[in-house]
């Protein structure tokens, strides 16, 4: 507090800091040694006015000394008020701390606990590094108290002493002596703050206690887990949220297993708490995570206590839980569909809670319930504040994009533009936008009511924006198109968002190819202005068209107009690999914040549970991993493999054992080298090609690329061999040769009612697979397939292709050891895939 | 890793610091004032801010009761409803202390705020929070001169939230069995979700250890006993208790057991998702006459059985904010135009199941409306009422058994309430 409060009590009325810190230095001379009877009251009156300045923010340093010698007392209150302060100027005093070590010492010898508990922690809250010799014994003997408050206190103060001394601290056994007690103390406090110093100890990085029997591993092993297990209803509220968070770690070794810690914690579901509530979930989630079948009747089981959650309780505390249930919902957001309802917005609700539950709703609709969210929306568009009334357009829009009852959401949106609000115009055309770049069979219906709107009244650039890409884009439709832009080229100089001057230019454009005799005058207009415009990008863009105009109307047209080709699908925002890391973080920030907590925590807090030992390189990272834990992993790897609702970055060195947080945190080395966050599909190098190819506008039609010298056909064989764990061994051992995505006809999403029809498809054109899983909307398939005339064990093409039923969309990653005719079988399986259900 | 906090800081309406506690050493005074400043500047009112809120590697997790915020920084991955939860539980704590939190208490009382910050979270872990644990060993200046210098028992044995030793004259027990409607109708009048929320409230005034023991008319229970259930038993939908109640035995047979803490505490809360048919219906015509005059036309319905009757039932209807010469009649009740809450507050007394009663009231507007309007908010009709031995769910004490060792006679009392919560009617 020093330094930064110091700093205001200049600016606050200071009772003329000097001249009363001098008297208070002479009154508490006076009563150092005195034992006159009422001289505890004067003293009190006398501390209590010294921390009143402290809090306040005067710096009353200068009376350390006196304050110090005034601390002989019996008097419990007095001595807080002592131990305060000199908890508050230790740290920029340290000289003067040492004044204090001796009485500090003396009273952790106290005959009253709550005096020896009280000192103990303010000598380890001193945080003084040439202290902490003085630190070691009094520790030492408050680990060994008789009274329970003394040693909660002093196990935290171990903890304390690792964050100054670790050496001193591991060299004293401090460690080895809270693992005695969190096994062998009978109070359940005792245990919990063992719990909480030894797990945050050994997450620090180069934490060396393994001669004290503590390992990284020490807290996932089975003896550990039911310790703390039998003892749960002992601890208080937020120790049982420790122990829950534990368990969650934990990896049982067989069903049965998982199934005795779930009805052991089933009744913390009903605990007030929801911390602890939150943190039950957890365990469950995690421990079915390779059980799909019962991983889905979690959901179900904890949808109720969720539910209460969130209807009850302050709103921080639904928010909270909100946040969880969002990252839920949009994991399966089919098990709450049924459940919207309990999404809807209450007028009261704030604004950041509604917005978590406009994108609950957008992320439940379905056929079934689309009428009613759409209605329930359009009554936020029209009722409550801007921004909730904007937020609910875009989920009308998203919904709409979902292609769920598309006809009733476009006479929504067109009522919305009749509501004749700017802002509801405003998100409402960005929206009508998105819609016809996706169903340009919806243009008659959209445009005749966007030609009515007033272009007074868009205002915002991204609406402006919106309405010129449709005006340009239709002007045959809009017999006005021309008299419209007319009016926005007059205005070019007042328009200050250079994207609105672009988009108009090129709407200017698209509008002359269609309309040229009306066009033409303003196209010459634009073209001019954008000339003189000081913004580089809208001077270039209007450089361009002229010469490109200049060069030939045609050619002008097929570089400016050429025919669009209806959007399938919008890019996600965040993809499932983030997705999935959130998850794994579930009962932490990370959920809140919607991003893992590599990406927002500084790197000394994130601590080595969630860092490879060995990130500098991610393959010996791999193999160092592996090799350790094969023997005990290969089976839980297994199933996760099979079932994991999304993809995990096999390259990464990530063994993904469910429960086990591993994790690697990308250092910002490996994120450049792999790009992964970035361009989430798109990693091999072929792909890569393309993907410039299309930047430069050169349509892949005309130019296609030339193959490499044409590798023999490849044939398949009918019937390969290979037993899952060779699969996995292989899996494991290959790189990603090719990562690729298609985009699945209607009839292949509605056949794929569950994972056996594409299978028995996949298996007619020799692709074979060897395991699936996942639930509607997302599938996950392991396929092989072996060259014909390839010798035993070598020649394999394994697939992992992740099919998403919604966005129609299915990625696959390529793995082979014949890796010269990968491209060949890359295209076998992608014509088998496409022919699927047709 | 379960995540600790840095610091807990109380700070009043401008953001400044009032009292501060470090745990941990890595977040500093200035830095919590210059970003919640920033914050409240910004947003104007921050409450209606997300309340957590991330800042340069520090995250702020902040609630506000009355004039002051209540907040803790953290600089690792804690976890957010438990760190959430215990701010509130912080609230819960100074409430019992000083009767009311708000910035002159704490700085009437800031050297016991710093007694209880030193024990409620130690290193930025939460230790005890519960305010009748705490103020045995923490006492406020009144009691200060017979503090004792040993931590009570509670703050070590296995029931943490009471201790021993604990004398009354006479054994009472209350219960309230509170029930909140919870009900949204749209401007079509159907109702879209509605749902209730009861908890059963006890407050204890037991000496020693009691052992007790609640039986309500529940479905799963009485049927389990093979006891006919004749319509009377209730299925509840979502269960929570209080700490106390051993889940374990509930879990098993049903049974509610718990030694209760002393005083108030919330024993149990749960669910109803079922339709319910919303107990006052209010429907509202709205006529505009003319560009400066409104007319509206209110009919509110008791929609329960005659022999219960509503009490302090207060209907609000949302006004124009720039209406002005209010001229109401109502059938029943006094109506009052409130425009601080743009709203005309009907009240009515006592409202009897099955009756309806009506209110007609004309409002003048300005002829000429404000160039730059905000948008009309339209907010729904909210209705409060109390409706008392009565409750939705059909929810029965069946007994409270009270055994201490020592044998004495307890009075259990047992009240029922509903009332009403979120209740909302949208208008046209």
């Amino acid at each position: 507090m020093p330094p930064a409060a110091s700093q205001r009590a200049s600016s606050t009325s200071s009772p003329s800091g000097k001249g009363e810190l001098a008297e208070l230095k002479t009154q508490l001379r006076q009563l150092a040694g005195s034992r006159a009877p009422g001289v505890e009251d004067v003293k009190r009156e006398l501390y209590k006015k010294v921390i009143s300045y402290m809090t306040i923010g005067i710096d009353v340093s200068p009376l350390f000394s006196e304050m110090v010698m005034c601390s002989a007392t019996s008097d419990v209150v007095l001595k807080k008020m002592c131990y305060l302060y000199v908890g508050n100027y230790a740290r920029v005093h340290p000289d003067l701390a040492l004044l204090t070590i001796n009485f500090l010492q003396k009273d952790c010898q106290d005959e009253y606990p709550m005096i020896r508990g009280l000192a103990l922690r303010s000598l380890c809250s001193l945080r003084v590094q040439n202290l902490v010799e003085y630190l070691v014994g009094p520790l030492r003997s408050g680990l060994k108290d008789v009274h329970g408050y003394v040693r909660t206190v002093a196990v935290l103060g171990v903890l304390k002493l690792y964050h100054i001394a670790p050496i001193a601290c591991t060299d004293n056994d401090f460690p080895a002596m809270l693992k005695q007690l969190m096994l062998h103390d009978g109070d359940p406090q005792v245990m919990a703050n063992c719990l909480c110093a030894l797990q945050e100890i050994l997450t620090q990085e180069g934490s060396n206690i393994e001669e004290a029997g503590l390992d990284k591993d020490f807290f996932t092993r089975k003896p550990i887990i039911y310790h703390f297990l039998n003892r749960i209803k002992d601890f208080n509220e937020w120790a049982q949220c420790l122990v829950l968070e534990l368990v969650a770690k934990y990896v049982p070794e067989d069903p049965n297993e998982t199934f005795d810690i779930m009805n052991l914690l089933e009744d913390r579901l009903q605990h007030a708490n929801s911390a602890v509530v939150l943190a039950t979930i957890k365990v469950f989630l995690n421990l079915t995570m390779s059980m799909a079948d019962v991983h889905q009747q979690v959901y179900e089981r904890i949808k109720a206590p969720l539910m209460t959650l969130v209807s009850s309780g302050s709103a921080e505390q639904s928010y909270a839980v909100l946040c969880h249930l969002h990252l839920l919902v949009m994991r399966a957001p089919i098990l709450f569909s049924s459940d919207y309802k309990h999404f809807y917005c209450r007028y009261s609700d704030p604004s950041y809670i509604k917005k978590l539950k406009l994108e609950m709703l957008t992320a439940v609709a379905n056929e079934n319930n689309t009428y009613e969210i759409v209605t329930e929306l359009s009554e936020y568009a029209a009722n409550v504040d801007v921004a909730i009334a904007r937020e609910s357009i875009r989920a009308v829009g998203k919904i709409a994009l979902q292609q769920y009852d598309v006809n009733a959401i476009v006479d929504r949106l067109l009522q919305f533009l009749e509501m004749e609000k700017d802002y509801v115009t405003a998100e409402t055309l960005v929206l009508v936008k998105d819609l016809l770049r996706k169903y340009p069979q919806w243009s008659q219906d959209c445009i005749a009511v966007v030609g009515n709107v007033s272009s007074k009244h868009v205002q915002e650039s991204k609406a402006k924006v919106a309405l010129l890409w449709m005006l340009g884009e239709y002007a045959l439709d809009m017999p006005d198109a021309p008299y419209v832009l007319e009016g926005f080229v007059e205005s070019w100089t007042d328009e200050d968002s250079p994207e609105v001057r672009l988009e108009l230019l090129t709407a200017v454009a698209k509008c002359f190819f269609r309309r040229a005799p009306e066009t033409q005058r303003i196209l010459g207009e634009a073209l001019a202005a954008a000339l003189a415009d000081a913004h580089q990008d809208v001077h270039d863009r209007g450089l361009f068209y002229y010469r490109l105009l200049q060069h030939g109307v045609e050619s002008a047209e097929r570089v400016i107009n050429p025919p669009k080709q209806a959007v399938s699908v919008f890019a996600d925002m965040q993809n499932s690999e983030i997705k999935d890391r959130i998850f794994d973080e579930f009962n932490t920030l990370a959920v809140v914040y919607q991003q893992p907590s590599y990406m927002f925590l500084d790197k000394e807090y994130r601590g080595p549970f969630e860092f490879s030992d060995d990130a500098s390189t991610n393959a010996s990272a791999t193999e160092s991993s592996e090799t350790m834990l094969a023997g005990q992993r290969v089976d839980a790897s297994d199933n996760d493999l099979l079932l994991s609702a999304s993809e995990k970055e096999y390259t990464k060195g990530v063994v993904a054992t469910n429960g086990s947080s591993s994790y690697v945190a990308p250092s910002s080395s490996t994120m450049d080298g792999m790009g992964v966050l970035a361009a989430p599909t798109q990693t091999s190098f072929p792909a890569v090609g393309f993907a410039i190819d299309d930047l430069l506008g050169l349509s892949l039609h005309t130019t296609p690329p030339e193959p490499a010298p044409a590798p023999p056909p490849l044939v398949l064989n009918a019937k390969p061999v290979l037993n899952p764990a060779a699969f996995q061994q292989k899996w494991r051992q290959l790189p990603v040769a090719s990562t690729q995505e298609y985009t699945l006809t209607p009839q292949a999403v509605a056949n794929l009612t569950g994972p056996q029809a594409l299978l028995r498809h996949m298996q007619a054109q020799l692709i074979h697979c060897i395991a699936s899983g996942g639930q509607a909307p997302n599938f996950k398939f392991f396929f092989f397939a072996q060259k014909s005339d390839a010798s035993a064990g070598l020649g394999y093409f394994l697939v992992e292709c992740i099919v998403n039923v919604t966005a129609r969309k299915c990625t696959s990653n390529y793995k082979t050891d014949e890796s010269n005719m990968l491209e060949s079988f890359a295209s076998i399986f992608q014509s088998a895939i496409l022919k699927f259900g047709s | 890793m379960a995540g600790a906090a840095s610091a807990l800081f109380l700070l009043d309406m401008k953001g400044r610091v009032l009292i501060w506690r470090d745990y941990r050493g890595d977040v500093s005074a200035g830095q919590v004032e210059k970003f919640f400043s920033k914050l409240i500047e910004r947003e104007g009112d921050p409450s209606s801010h997300d309340p957590v809120v991330f800042d340069d590697g520090v995250t702020f997790m902040f609630v506000q009761y009355n004039n002051v915020y209540v907040l803790t920084a953290a600089r690792q991955n804690c976890n957010a409803a438990s760190m959430l939860l215990f701010l509130h539980r912080v609230i819960d704590v100074f409430k019992h202390y000083f009767e009311e939190l708000e910035e002159e208490s704490l700085r009437d009382n800031f050297v016991v705020v710093y007694e209880l910050l030193d024990e409620i979270m130690d290193f930025g872990y939460p230790q005890y929070t519960e305010a009748k644990i705490l103020s045995e060993f923490i006492k406020t200046d009144a009691y200060r001169m017979e503090v004792t210098q040993r931590p009570p028992m509670a703050v070590t044995n296995a029931v943490s939230w009471r201790s021993e030793g604990i004398r009354y004259k006479k054994n009472e027990v209350f219960l309230d069995v509170v029930e909140s409607v919870n009900i949204l109708v749209n401007s079509n009048g159907q109702v879209v979700r509605s749902d209730v929320v009861g908890a059963l409230k006890m407050r204890t005034y037991l000496s020693g250890m009691p052992e007790c023991k609640l039986g309500l008319n529940d479905r799963v229970l009485l049927e389990a006993q093979g006891r006919a259930t004749k319509g009377k038993a209730i299925d509840l939908d979502d269960i929570k208790f209080h700490q106390c109640v051993r889940l374990a035995r509930f879990e098993n047979d049903r049974t509610i057991s718990f030694i209760p803490p002393d005083g108030a505490f919330d024993l149990m809360t749960y669910r109803l998702s079922t339709q319910v048919k919303p107990l006052i219906w209010v429907e509202a015509q709205v006529e505009r006459h003319s560009r400066s005059r409104v007319e509206y036309t209110v009919k509110a319905r008791s929609q329960f059985k005659e022999r219960s009757t509503a009490t302090n039932v207060e209907i609000e209807l949302p006004v124009s904010s720039d209406a002005t010469t209010p001229t109401v009649r109502t059938s029943m009740g006094s109506a009052v135009y409130a425009p601080e809450r743009e709203a005309l507050l009907w009240k009515i007394k006592s409202f009897p199941g099955g009756k309806d009663y009506m209110l007609r009231a004309q409002f003048h507007l300005p002829s000429i409306t404000a160039e730059e309007s905000t948008p009309e908010k339209h907010p729904p009709i909210r209705v409060k009422f109390e409706i008392p031995y009565f409750t939705v769910s059909g929810i029965q004490v069946r007994y409270l058994k009270i055994i201490e060792k020592s044998g004495y006679q307890a009075l259990p009392w047992v009240r029922y309430i509903t009332t009403a919560g979120e209740y909302e009617l949208r208008m046209i």
